[in-house]
């Protein structure tokens, strides 16, 4: 069964009961080689410049963003209409959902997470997805994506704030292989589990929002016009 | 349950009772002491108060701090400094300072580990780490305002030694480099991101129980005068 989105009803369900979806495989083959070549590239090209960023105190050392990242490589722009996750994205936020940002982050190893159980925005905030693209393979413990599932409905709550993060009531945690997406509602309570692993978790954050007018400035990405060559592509960055 | 100031300076002019070192804040001549303290203290209701010493960190410099924890032992506990001299072997200059004299622990400004959060830790590297055993051993508390390079390094030691207690000064603020200043007042003023870094350093050490943290120096970081409506998404945060 599905909807006329296409979507099938289980994952609509899932979606508005649980708040979270889970794409195996939806970056895979040459495109997974490719996102990570290109991550580890300009991961290396950027860092003497972050560790600069740190000692100023403009920066976090416990995680590390490539900058401007859609500028630096075209599969950084691919992967953000994959049509695997992003016809949910139009179908949940609808066809002018825009994109706010893509965090290409590594994590390094740390005694504990880099960050606590949060949610992004409050519940009036216009729907915001985010989709956690793994680019490496993230083992149980290894810093994994997790979520509480339907913390994102109203009046869920409240959730406590917790020390240890693995005390967090109801959580569910998303190890995965290189290429795995998670799609989650960010009213929901969530977070980068502690990494007792040996290997920083290296991951893409994209982030999607239902339209309102001040978030659309299409000047922001003057910079790639000439890959935003679709018609998914322009509306995503609010050129359409 | 009594009122207690986390956190003050207090310094007497120069002299060869209270040597100190001097810088353009704290000229030779300038003295801020503890009964002008003790007086503000009360006026505010304050009932104790830690005093941090600043002038200097060798034994000599300490000497005033020491004279005002032995003239109201009631009213203060101390926290003294290390000589970065004395890291490899700070235990001699540690258990005399803190010889019953009302100094119960230690300020660092630095944690001594890779600047690099990529390269491989081993925490015995640290150039602090002899610090940090020592007050293991010795149940001295350590006072932590670090430069912002070395922010990501405190949990490595503080995961390692939970027995120590830890206070992180001032917001959990690590001060950049080249981000320092004073304002008309001689007083510190830190330029920080609004989007504080300590939310992903710092504060995340609220998951040590033996971690604790100043609400303190609020003047240094708002860009607007009290009660600081710039910082109210911090104190959110925390």
């Amino acid at each position: 069964m599905s909807s006329a989105s296409g979507i099938p009803d289980s994952d609509w369900k899932q979606w508005e009961e649980q708040g979270y979806l889970v794409f195996a495989e939806a970056i895979r083959g040459e495109e997974l080689a490719r996102l990570q070549r290109a991550f580890d590239y300009w991961s290396a090209a950027g860092k003497q410049d972050w560790l600069k960023g740190v000692a100023r105190g403009e920066w976090s050392a416990t995680y590390y963003d490539i900058p401007d990242v859609l500028t630096k490589d075209e599969v950084f722009i691919d992967i953000l209409d994959r049509p695997r996750y992003y016809d949910y994205i139009k179908a949940f936020a609808g066809a002018d959902a825009i994109h706010i940002g893509a965090q290409v982050r590594t994590a390094p190893l740390w005694p504990i997470s880099y960050t606590a159980w949060h949610p992004d925005v409050p519940p009036h905030h216009p729907l915001h997805i985010k989709v956690q693209v793994y680019v490496n393979d993230v083992e149980p413990g290894g810093g994994e994506f997790a979520f509480v599932p339907g913390s994102h409905r109203p009046g869920a709550g409240p959730y406590p704030r917790v020390r240890d993060l693995a005390a967090m009531p109801g959580h569910k945690r998303f190890p995965g292989k290189a290429g795995t997406a998670i799609m989650f509602n960010t009213y929901g309570w969530h977070v980068a589990m502690d990494n007792h692993t040996q290997t920083p978790r290296k991951s893409i954050i994209l982030t999607y929002e239902r339209r309102t007018p001040e978030k659309v400035d299409p000047a922001r990405y003057a910079s790639i016009f000439a890959s935003l060559n679709t018609p998914d592509r322009r509306r995503l960055f609010g050129l359409d | 349950m009594s009122r207690i100031d986390a956190h003050g300076h207090v310094f007497a002019r120069a002299t060869s009772d209270f040597p100190r070192e001097v810088n353009a804040g704290t000229p030779a001549d300038r003295e801020e002491t503890v009964e002008k303290l003790l007086s503000y203290m009360s006026a505010s209701q304050i009932d104790q108060a830690m005093l941090v010493q600043i002038g200097g960190t060798s034994l000599e410099h300490h000497a005033y701090l020491r004279h005002c924890l032995k003239t109201y032992p009631d009213r203060f506990l101390g926290i003294g400094l290390i000589p970065e001299s004395a890291y490899a072997h700070p235990q001699s200059h540690m258990d005399q300072l803190a010889d019953g004299t009302g100094i119960v622990g230690f300020r660092l400004g630095m944690v001594g580990g890779p600047q690099d959060p990529f390269e491989p830790v081993d925490v015995r590297t640290f150039s602090t780490f002899p610090i940090w055993k020592h007050a293991a051993e010795k149940d001295y508390v350590l006072w932590l305002y670090v430069r912002a390079t070395d922010a990501h390094q405190i949990a490595w030691l503080v995961d390692a030694f939970p027995q120590v207690r830890v206070v992180i000064n001032h917001l959990g603020v690590c001060p950049g480099e080249g981000k320092g200043r004073t304002d008309e007042w001689g007083r510190p003023q830190i330029d920080t991101p609004s989007y504080n870094p300590g939310f992903h350093t710092t504060h995340r050490l609220s998951t040590y129980e033996n971690v604790t943290m100043h609400l303190s120096g609020h003047y240094a970081f708002s860009k607007e005068d009290y009660p600081y409506p710039d910082l109210a998404g911090w104190h959110k945060h925390l």
